[in-house]
């Protein structure tokens, strides 16, 4: 489908024919067979309906030319009476079961998107946004489910005016000819209306963004402007956005304000010309009063299915992409396959790397021919230049990436052939920037916990580290919420609540990738203390960015380009002044006490 | 800039006076100030509906000719040229209508816009400091958008809609007195079940906003946190959790679908018909109207078609409008606590800081800082450290004033901040702040932000004491490198360099500095302290700082612990009095 080359298109995107789209699509359909049964007898019961409105109308002008009975009277009311009824209430019915159908659906369609984007591997968010898979999973949903009503609705409209048009055919067809030559204008105008809307609305958009853009730029930087009394300035570069904004939202306005008057100008043109033939109609007997007045009744009628109908396409067009974009998330294929599920006792921590080989998709090798033992308790730190090898090595042992060659031994197991869900829940990993999700700091901490009540214990575990100082700068303690993605907390305390979070898990393996941002000293003590606390419980994968850090691991292993290059304690390592030494001048000096003693001196002595 | 004697800060001549009383009101003198455009539009949609009400009126009339004997096809033609010409006419008229419509919206949106902004240059520094940017940026476009749409298309419908009900109601007593019936019960039954449907929806539509929110932003957390989720084996709850919340959204959906299908206004239109055949027909029986007029009259209620369809949105748009004009006005009106003082004390300023027993509360019972008090002399250079929330950023803002303290005093020179004229006071005052904020604009323009007519010889001198220049030099067009474009982005450090490069060509007496910033490598750091170190010679200098070597070498350091001074003195004082600052230097 050339249609959506527009529209940005991912690499796990791939073409479905219209007919696998439909077909799959009809899958969702299919356990509301009854419903759409139901739907479709409503909406022949509502097309009948409304197309005998104006003809029963008809029927009273006709009879208009003799004299009129009450009887008469009170059945044709009856009749147009019972026939608006019932095309309100078949329509509040049709509309009830298709917003349930539509409703069920979209949920099961999200419900499969999401199972399956949480199944996929890291390298998949690794490679798209996950901002992205956010917006397929509810806006790509939503935008099928809205197709769905358009459609239905245009059906229901589409096929009230072909009854009308049977009904006119059968009553007069050269008059009915004279109102079907006046719709492919109507659809002319209105489809070219709605190529010249896009066209100024794309042209406005991008203008708004601009104009957005600096908008934000200059409500951002008042505290700036008002810092350096620089206010005059800013308020002229915001003065120009909004004045331009406004020129090229009237532009815009201009064309939207003229669509509705051109197709009425159409529309009354129409008029005119059926009043004119229609009246000449009746005065030679070719067509009655009552087939006249029928006739001027639908043109009307024609007109609003002709103007969906000219969006109609574009909109089957949407939704078919949208569908395709959720197929294509669900089916997108998983990189880390398991060879089996076996469980998973309590682990030891006895983690080998034999001659393993790992590269992202389509790079260079990251590790090559790569041997590491890691002894069950042991605490290493893994340094090195970016690009090392460091991380690589920390998310295979997490099983968050597949390895192309060679083996990873988890107590002699290999890793492929384990649970993974349980392998998995006893591995405490905390990343670089910690993660958070939003509610309390509590219920962070318990992320994992299957039983929800371990407050006492988190209460107990919280005054342990620096004497619950960090407790003192939250606002409610242990319940204060963290905000959206941690947002309201310091990042030295999203530091220590997810490290109070291994610490309640308990796992065997702790992998910490450190922080590189500036926490303040008081809160970094803190931190040491709880980390000292995870390292004597567990087997420890550090990639450390911290002095204190290094210096506490049993080992350090030094990499370059994937290969190890030394190894051993920090005091042996910068006896021998090779590289480990050179990392430290580059990455670990300036965080020593030293440093802050003599840093004076070498700062007075330079300027 | 010019100063005026008013208790703002900033003020912009306004466009058009406004009255801030309310959101109607406000709206009001707008609208006040475009009467023609609205007179435009009012006379467009009158005359669009009467031209629309003429069509059924003269259609009547073109069956009155046919069914005379003979018939009359002068009449005939000439009725079909007037409705052709009347739609022509009215086409040009609803134009008018919907374009003054369209114009008072754009032009109402430029205007707010303005006013909201130059109210926003107005406020106090506490202000904006309050006030996160996320939501002033909400209220400057989404709001101010929705006022737009109030007008265009909300009031254009409700005023053209309007005028839709009114016409059969006026036209169709022509024909005969009685027939003003089902018209007038239409209006008034059309405006009830309106009223009704209206305040049925507008809890529900809440609900589904609220429920999409909060499935959209726990999906949008458990996708930015995969790694978390699957790293604690989690996936299966998450799964479970989105599924509740995607359910619940399915709910509330289903119930506003199911408001929306029974749409009682289409109901009352059908009625209507059914009401107007049969009085007609009833009247024609008595000879009190001829087939002409029973065929106008049928297709005069058909005109109450349109309003019966609108109504689905444009009421609603209308009051979105006002809610967005309520917030907008809310921002604007909001209470600016500070004064420029302009008769206040401008002498030069020397630079000596003395808290006296100063307490900071944002709010009553929320105390930031309690008792603080300590001496700095000019020159001095001190440290603020302790952790997160401890209230280091508040008691910095003290000085410039951001914020003025509850209690006790802060004086500088000896005088008290309070008396001192606000613009003296903060021309001799830089903050650094945590997170810096550059312009896109080029880097040279951005350092001289603060002295616009600085040469190229004064930025490149600033630039070179805030040990900026290497790094602006390594960029492809070096000073004139414009920032943000073509992913130009710095680094935390360098954004902290060009911010002392600001200082520098600003040269204040106090510099204040929250330095957060962390340094990757050594190399980095030393020209980061090498920086600092050159900024705090010669002025006052307080640091909120994580850095042991600047703690160590401070001329003060304060000692913060839950808004309260818990240590104060030189680093080798303090070695010997405080546990809890040794503790920092211990390895």
């Amino acid at each position: 489908m050339a249609f959506f080359s527009g529209l940005a298109a991912e690499g796990y995107d791939r073409q479905y024919s219209d007919r696998q789209l439909v077909v799959r699509m009809a899958g969702y359909f299919k356990p509301y067979t009854k419903r759409l049964v139901a739907i479709s007898i409503f909406l022949v019961l509502i097309a009948l309906a409304g197309a005998s409105v104006p003809a029963f109308v008809a029927r009273g002008v006709d009879a208009l030319e003799k004299s009129l009975s009450n009887q008469w009277i009170a059945l044709l009311v009856a009749a147009v009476l019972f026939a608006e009824v019932l095309v309100w209430a078949a329509n509040w019915q049709r509309r009830r079961l298709t917003v349930r159908t539509i409703g069920d659906i979209v949920l099961t369609l999200r419900t499969d998107a999401f199972r399956a984007a949480a199944q996929h591997d890291l390298s998949f968010y690794d490679v798209f946004a996950s901002g992205k898979v956010v917006s397929r999973i509810t806006s790509d949903t939503q935008e099928f489910g809205q197709t769905v009503v358009l459609v239905t609705d245009l059906i229901s409209q589409i096929f009230q005016a072909l009854i009308l048009g049977a009904l006119l055919v059968v009553i007069e067809w050269r008059l009915t000819l004279l109102v079907f030559a006046f719709l492919p204008l109507v659809f002319l105008v209105a489809f070219s209306f709605r190529r010249l809307a896009r066209k100024v609305t794309r042209t406005g958009m991008q203008a708004m963004a601009n104009v957005n853009a600096t908008i934000k730029e200059t409500v951002s930087g008042i505290a700036v402007a008002k810092n350096f009394r620089q206010e005059a300035s800013i308020f002229k570069s915001f003065d120009q956005a909004n004045k331009t904004s406004y020129r090229v939202n009237v532009r815009r306005g201009l064309v939207l304000s003229m669509v509705f008057p051109v197709l009425n100008v159409v529309g009354g043109l129409g008029t005119a010309l059926l009043v004119y033939v229609g009246g000449l109609s009746v005065t030679r007997g070719i067509a009655t009063a009552g087939a006249w007045f029928l006739f001027l009744q639908s043109l009307d009628r024609f007109f609003f299915p002709v103007l969906n109908l000219s969006a109609f396409w574009a909109q089957v067009q949407l939704g078919l992409a949208a569908s395709e974009r959720v197929f294509a998330l669900m089916d997108a294929e998983t990189a880390v396959v398991q060879t089996s599920h076996n469980p998973v006792p309590r682990l030891q921590g006895d983690i080998r790397f034999e001659h393993v080989s790992f590269k992202y998709a389509s790079q260079e090798p990251v590790l090559e021919d790569f041997n590491l033992h890691i002894y069950p308790g042991e605490t290493i730190a893994l340094v090195g230049h970016t690009g090392a090898g460091k991380t690589s090595i920390a998310k295979l042992i997490a099983r968050f990436y597949e390895f192309q060659q060679g083996k990873i031994l988890i107590d002699g197991r290999d890793i492929r052939t384990l649970d993974i869900q349980q392998y998995r829940s006893q591995l405490g990993i905390v990343s670089q920037v910690p993660f958070l999700f939003s509610g309390s700091v509590a219920e962070n901490i318990c992320y994992s916990c299957p039983d929800a009540d371990r407050l006492a214990e988190i209460e107990h575990l919280a005054r342990q580290i620096g004497d619950g100082e960090w407790l003192e700068a939250l606002p409610q303690g242990l319940e204060t919420e963290v905000g959206e993605r941690g947002s309201r907390l310091s990042m030295g305390q999203r530091q220590l609540v997810s490290l109070m979070r291994v610490l309640i898990q308990q796992p065997a393996i702790f992998i910490l990738d450190e922080a590189t941002a500036s926490i303040d000293p008081f809160t970094e003590w803190q931190i040491q203390q709880a980390l000292q606390m995870i390292l004597a419980r567990t087997t420890s994968i550090l990639i450390a960015h911290r002095l204190s850090t290094v210096k506490a691991a049993h080992r350090i292993i030094v990499l370059d380009h994937g290969k190890i290059i030394e190894e051993g304690n920090h005091h042996s390592l910068l006896e021998q002044g090779g590289h480990y030494a050179t990392l430290y001048n580059t990455y670990f000096r300036h965080q020593s006490i030293a440093y802050a003693e003599t840093s004076r001196s070498l700062i007075e002595g330079d300027s | 800039m010019a100063a005026t004697l008013s208790a703002s800060e900033f003020t912009v001549p306004p466009h058009i006076k406004t009255n801030r009383r309310g959101a109607v009101p406000w709206l009001l003198s707008y609208v006040a100030h475009y009467w023609y455009l609205l007179l435009m539009m009012l006379l467009g949609a009158v005359s669009n509906a009467a031209l629309a009400a003429y069509v059924p009126m003269l259609i009547g009339e073109a069956f009155n000719a046919i069914l005379a004997s003979p018939p009359q096809m002068s009449a005939l033609l000439r009725i079909a040229l007037l409705i052709a010409f009347s739609q022509l006419l009215r086409g040009v008229l609803q134009f008018c209508r919907n374009f003054g419509a369209e114009l008072v919206g754009q032009r109402v949106e430029r205007d707010i816009r303005h006013e909201l902004y130059a109210s926003l240059l107005g406020k106090s520094m506490t202000f904006h400091s309050l006030q996160p940017v996320g939501d002033t940026m909400a209220r400057a476009t989404n709001d101010v958008r929705e006022v737009n749409f109030l007008f265009s298309p909300g009031l254009n419908l409700v005023v053209g809609s309007g005028i839709f009900i009114l016409m059969p109601v006026l036209i169709a007593p022509r024909y005969h007195p009685s027939l003003i019936l089902t018209p007038l019960l239409y209006t008034i039954a059309y405006f009830l079940a309106l009223w009704r449907y209206l305040h049925e929806l507008q809890p529900i539509t809440s609900d589904v906003r609220k429920a999409f929110g909060r499935l959209n932003s726990r999906l949008a957390e458990a996708l930015d946190g995969i790694e978390t989720v699957k790293g604690m084996a989690q996936e299966a709850s998450e799964v479970e959790r989105f599924g509740e919340n995607a359910r619940r959204y399915r709910n509330a959906f289903v119930q506003q679908g199911d408001v929306e299908a029974r749409f009682i206004p289409l109901l009352v239109l059908g009625l209507a018909e059914a009401g107007a055949l049969l009085h007609s027909l009833i009247l024609f029986q008595r000879g009190l109207l001829d087939v002409g007029q029973v065929v106008a009259y049928f297709g005069l209620i058909q005109l109450f078609g349109f309003p019966t369809f609108v109504s689905l949105f444009a009421y609603s748009q209308i009051s979105l409008g006002i809610a967005g004009a309520r917030r907008i006005l809310e921002l604007i009106n909001r209470e600016n606590n500070l004064d420029q003082n302009l008769s206040g004390y401008s002498q030069p300023m020397q630079g000596a800081i003395e808290f006296k027993g100063v307490h900071f509360a944002y709010q009553e019972d929320e105390t930031v800082l309690e008792d603080i008090s300590f001496v700095v002399k000019p020159g001095q250079t001190v440290a603020i450290v302790g952790q997160t929330g401890a209230g280091k950023t508040t008691l910095a803002k003290l000085v410039n004033r951001t914020y003025d303290v509850s209690q006790g005093q802060v004086l500088i020179d000896g005088v008290d901040v309070r008396d001192w004229n606000l613009s003296a006071l903060r021309q001799n005052i830089s903050i650094i702040e945590q997170d810096i904020f550059l312009f896109s604009r080029t880097i040279a323009e951005n350092i001289a932000f603060g002295k616009p007519n600085a040469t190229r010889e004064e930025i490149e001198r600033a630039a070179r004491a805030a040990q900026a220049e290497e790094f602006i030099l390594s960029l492809d067009k070096g000073y004139d490198t414009v920032i943000g474009e073509r992913g130009v982005t710095l680094s935390g450090g360098q954004r902290q360099r060009l911010a002392l490069a600001r200082a520098f060509l600003t040269n204040p007496r106090i510099l204040i500095l929250d330095d957060s910033t962390s340094s990757i490598d050594s190399e980095t750091e030393d020209r980061i302290q090498k920086a600092i170190y050159t900024a705090a010679q010669g002025r006052t200098t307080l640091i909120i700082t994580h850095r042991l070597s600047q703690i160590r070498w401070a001329d003060l350091i304060l000692v913060m612990r839950k808004g309260r001074l818990m240590a104060i003195g030189r680093h080798e004082e303090l070695m010997r009095t405080s546990p809890a600052y040794r503790r920092i230097f211990s390895e």
